[in-house]
């Protein structure tokens, strides 16, 4: 347990983990499970650029003659930056296919989902399908 | 029962992470794995083989170049994902929860909102082309300006913002940041240069650094366009709503 002090930018990462993880499993409501998922991502997020600190290091950006000694990691910086947009990217795809969900069945809660699903698609066949 | 097993997992996971967290090396230290292999190397070197100053610019746009193709790939393959859920906006017709809300936004919230676009897209613009030199760059500014417009249509309402950036100028750039990348990577090819090299060889030596420069500029100009279409469309798609829905799919 020596470094648990130390490394605290990787415990609150675990800890947001954690937060977005019982949000996706344990909330009903989907864009509250969409919102853990992107909990996750920023945890996955601020551990990866948290690797790449160094003690009293400065931005990597040689203008002004900086030096590069004490520049810190640049690597995960530019790693999260893809990381990110893959994040945008899929949670937009993600709402688009909520929004379809909810004109269908008309709620967003996954216990009544799982229940209406059965009800209601064979009447929503043939002309439902909007958008 | 499901709760509690829930609950217990979540608490096991949480444990373990912690447990790993405590034993791995000490955050901050020069020494540690992460900091120690090819870290110095992209530190000294990127300025004179890229070009940038901002190493990080440096490493998305030129060493790992290809990664970033592919990352400007996925978000315009979101969109189109986006699009083949809820289709396309119909010209003239769009319609959108924050119009047809009964409680218009206030006076104060349209004014500050005016007041502050204009700074926002100088600010986007900034970070797009200062973004060599300072921290920035297409992505970001791409964002910033996506944001802007994002606060444009939660002030103006969505008809308004798809009118001000209207339909065919986002059809046009959506597809920007693929495509500048794609053809800077074909222009290295031309004359036997190697693809996505940010040069032209049939260039005198001279010009070299300045082309280059200016193709990475080109590139993340391409980027922040085509990120912030890729993003007001996204927003578009996904809150409007069209009235009298489903007959016209």
């Amino acid at each position: 347990m020596g470094r648990l002090l130390d490394n605290y930018h990787y415990a609150v990462a675990a800890v947001l983990f954690c937060t977005g993880f019982y949000s996706v499993i344990m909330r009903p409501n989907i864009i509250k499970k969409i919102i853990g998922l992107n909990i996750m991502e920023t945890s996955v997020f601020l551990l990866l650029v948290s690797l790449g600190w160094k003690e009293g290091g400065i931005a990597p950006i040689h203008a002004g003659g900086a030096e590069a000694a004490s520049m810190v990691n640049p690597l995960p910086q530019a790693l999260i930056l893809t990381g990110i947009v893959v994040a945008v990217s899929t949670t937009a795809v993600a709402l688009s296919l909520v929004i379809l969900l909810y004109r269908q069945y008309g709620t967003l809660d996954v216990d009544r989902l799982m229940r209406e699903e059965e009800l209601e698609v064979p009447a929503a066949g043939p002309e439902g399908g909007e958008g | 029962m499901k709760k509690v097993v829930s609950l217990c997992f979540i608490g096991a996971l949480g444990v373990l992470l912690l447990m790993l967290v405590s034993s791995m090396p000490r955050m901050g230290d020069p020494g540690s794995p992460t900091n120690r292999r090819v870290v110095d190397r992209y530190l000294e070197k990127a300025e004179e083989e890229t070009g940038t100053e901002n190493v990080i610019t440096g490493v998305i746009l030129n060493y790992r170049g290809y990664d970033t193709m592919g990352e400007v790939t996925v978000i315009f393959t979101g969109l189109a994902a986006v699009l083949a859920v809820l289709g396309r906006e119909k010209r003239g017709r769009v319609y959108a929860y924050p119009d047809r809300s009964p409680v218009r936004s206030s006076i104060i919230v349209r004014s500050a909102a005016g007041f502050l676009l204009p700074f926002i897209a100088l600010f986007s613009l900034y970070t797009v082309l200062h973004g060599e030199i300072s921290p920035g760059g297409g992505f970001q500014g791409g964002a910033v300006m996506a944001a802007g417009m994002f606060l444009f249509a939660a002030a103006f309402g969505l008809w308004k913002a798809g009118r001000t950036v209207p339909p065919r100028l986002r059809f046009a750039v959506e597809g920007a940041a693929p495509i500048t990348f794609f053809l800077v990577g074909v222009a290295g090819l031309l004359g036997g240069g190697e693809f996505l090299a940010y040069m032209l060889p049939r260039v005198s030596a001279g010009l070299q650094p300045a082309l280059r420069t200016w193709l990475t500029l080109l590139v993340e100009g391409g980027i922040g366009a085509g990120g912030a279409m890729i993003f007001i469309s996204v927003l578009m798609a996904l809150a409007r709503e069209e009235v009298g829905g489903g007959q016209a799919a």
